[in-house]
């Protein structure tokens, strides 16, 4: 008897209790409050890259071959390049794991680019205008423990629109990565991601390696996409010293005799590379807008033209025989972007899970640009002394019945 | 030259799409508290990784309780009727409670993650913190 009431006063103490909690969700929830329902906030990034007209070397031919007669054609070659870029949340899943102290979440973001490139020949007549465009689709999974999980779909199409005639590819650039934060001092990344900017559809491994708190002074080795030195000043200012490829594949149209010994080609591949270092200057003007710049110096830059075309009539070659390939001396360049990143968002103060995500997003930027908007929304840490603090900036601080 | 023209163009525009003012003070604010609190209790890098998400989420909500009550606050007018006046009472019944019902689910969660020691120590945290901006405030 004894134990059956027991058995009762325990399972009306367990009711009660569960009453409290959904009274206390029913309670919270009757307010109808507009909450933000994602972390990232929608970013746009406009990037302009150039770099000046430089002379083909001399070949020590004894004989005309199809490099030097191509070498006379283009003249010499340079780049100017547009990007404009964005990401933004279409869904965020945030759950707490089993013991309910775990808080997990996943973000799925729509991305896009476009990108205008004009590899500047200064002996062709009519500039190529170069275009890569496309809609891409990332998930970033965060256990909410150590572990950050990344996929990126990149679709994308590159046509050479100097004139009207018909050409362009389709293609498909791809990310998977793990990445793993022992502390917030140390995180390492693994993968496999399928990118154009070495010049070639290639499946790269992905490693990475970081030393350092994102929001602080941090080096980070992200194999094939950068290596950095990162140097934040305060929450305005962030210096970096880096090395990264920078390149494509695109669609080139043979209207200027290039591929002259295959005039029945309409359009041909043009890629190329660049290893670039230098340093790079990020500006924070407020918490959505903000900017950048860098400069240095280009180096092993190549460049080649093959043709799919040509190379599928001959099957025991391999697809990427170039009918031209030159490698220029290196030097200067010049980049800058703006980034303007709004919407609402909940906070991810000190959350070392949530910095590591913003950072394989910005790593990866959208379109296999490697150039990006950087981590400007990670906060850097800064001290109440250094905060210049006016007393508009603390009425939060008091409760809103205290007034 | 047409280039750099469009680019001013878009600089301007978006320069003039700042955030408001009040969101940005809130911000700093929020930012400040975070930085004390971490320099304040010794968690663990354990501790850390689950505090962090859990407080940060009971925040937004209790900024969300705040910033309703104060909106509806604002936009009471001089010349209420007795409808409105009770539709603000009520409301603040109803943030009041929904403000002590997370205070309990979270103190819950927190503790945890971090134990009731640091628990208490991270209200210690919180007040001291209130207390140390007001200082730097006044000293401006």
């Amino acid at each position: 008897m004894q134990a059956n009431i027991k058995v009762v006063l325990i399972f009306i103490g367990t009711f009660l209790l569960f009453q409290i909690e959904i009274k206390a969700q029913a309670a919270f929830d009757s307010l109808n409050l507009k909450k933000a329902k994602h972390y990232f906030k929608t970013t746009i990034f406009l990037d302009s890259y150039s770099k000046a007209n430089q002379k083909f070397p001399k070949q020590k031919a004894t004989k005309l071959s199809n490099d030097s007669i191509i070498d006379a054609r283009l003249g010499s070659f340079g780049v100017k390049q547009f990007n404009i870029g964005f990401y933004t949340p279409i869904y965020t899943r945030t759950y707490y794991n089993r013991d309910s102290t775990v808080y997990s979440n996943t973000h799925y973001l729509l991305t896009g680019n476009f990108l205008s490139i004009q590899p500047s020949f200064d002996s062709i007549r009519k500039v190529h205008t170069l275009l890569k465009y496309g809609l891409g689709f990332r998930i970033i999974q965060n256990s909410g423990k150590k572990g950050v999980w990344f996929i990126d779909i990149q679709p994308f199409t590159t046509t050479d629109i100097t004139t009207s005639t018909p050409n362009g590819y389709f293609r498909m650039a791809n990310s998977f990565i793990y990445s793993h934060n022992y502390s917030a001092k140390f995180n390492m990344r693994f993968g496999i991601t399928k990118s154009f900017m070495w010049g070639n559809r290639y499946y790269l491994p992905y490693l990475g390696v970081r030393w350092g708190k994102l929001d602080g002074v941090n080096f980070s080795i992200q194999i094939p996409k950068n290596i950095s030195l990162n140097i934040p000043i305060n929450d305005k200012i962030r210096f970096s010293i880096f090395t990264k490829p920078q390149g494509g594949m695109y669609s080139f149209l043979n209207n200027d005799s290039l591929y002259y010994f295959r005039p029945e080609v309409k359009s041909f591949n043009f890629t190329h590379y660049e290893i670039l270092g230098g340093i790079r200057l990020d500006f924070a003007l407020n918490k959505n807008f903000s900017g950048y710049i860098d400069a240095g110096s280009s180096t092993r830059s190549n460049i080649t033209f093959y043709s799919t075309e040509t190379s599928k009539r001959r099957p025991n070659v391999p697809y990427k025989v170039y009918f031209y390939e030159r490698s220029l001396s290196p030097t200067g360049f010049l980049n800058f972007g703006l980034v303007w990143r709004f919407g609402k968002t909940k906070s991810f103060f000190n959350d070392r899970n949530m910095y590591d995500v913003f950072d394989i997003n910005n790593v990866n930027s959208p379109g296999d640009v490697n150039s990006g908007p950087g981590n400007m929304e990670i906060p850097i840490k800064k001290s109440i002394k250094q905060s210049k603090l006016n007393l508009e900036d603390i009425q939060d601080l008091i409760d809103v019945t205290d007034q | 030259m047409k280039a750099i023209k469009n680019i001013l163009i878009i600089l301007t525009v978006l320069l003039c799409i700042t955030p408001s003012k009040a969101k940005a003070q809130r911000d700093k604010i929020d930012e400040l508290r975070s930085t004390f609190i971490a320099k304040h209790l010794d968690f663990s890098s354990a501790e850390s990784e689950k505090f962090w998400p859990i407080y940060n989420e009971l925040h937004d909500k209790r900024k969300a309780i705040k910033k309703n009550l104060r909106q509806s606050l604002k936009n009471l007018p001089p010349a209420a009727t007795d409808k409105e006046a009770e539709e603000l009472i009520n409301l603040e019944n109803k943030s009041a409670a929904a403000d002590a019902e997370l205070t309990k689910t979270y103190n819950d969660k927190l503790k945890l993650v971090i134990g009731a020691k640091k628990l208490a120590k991270l209200k210690v945290v919180e007040e001291e913190f209130k207390l140390e901006v007001l200082k730097a405030a006044k000293e401006k």
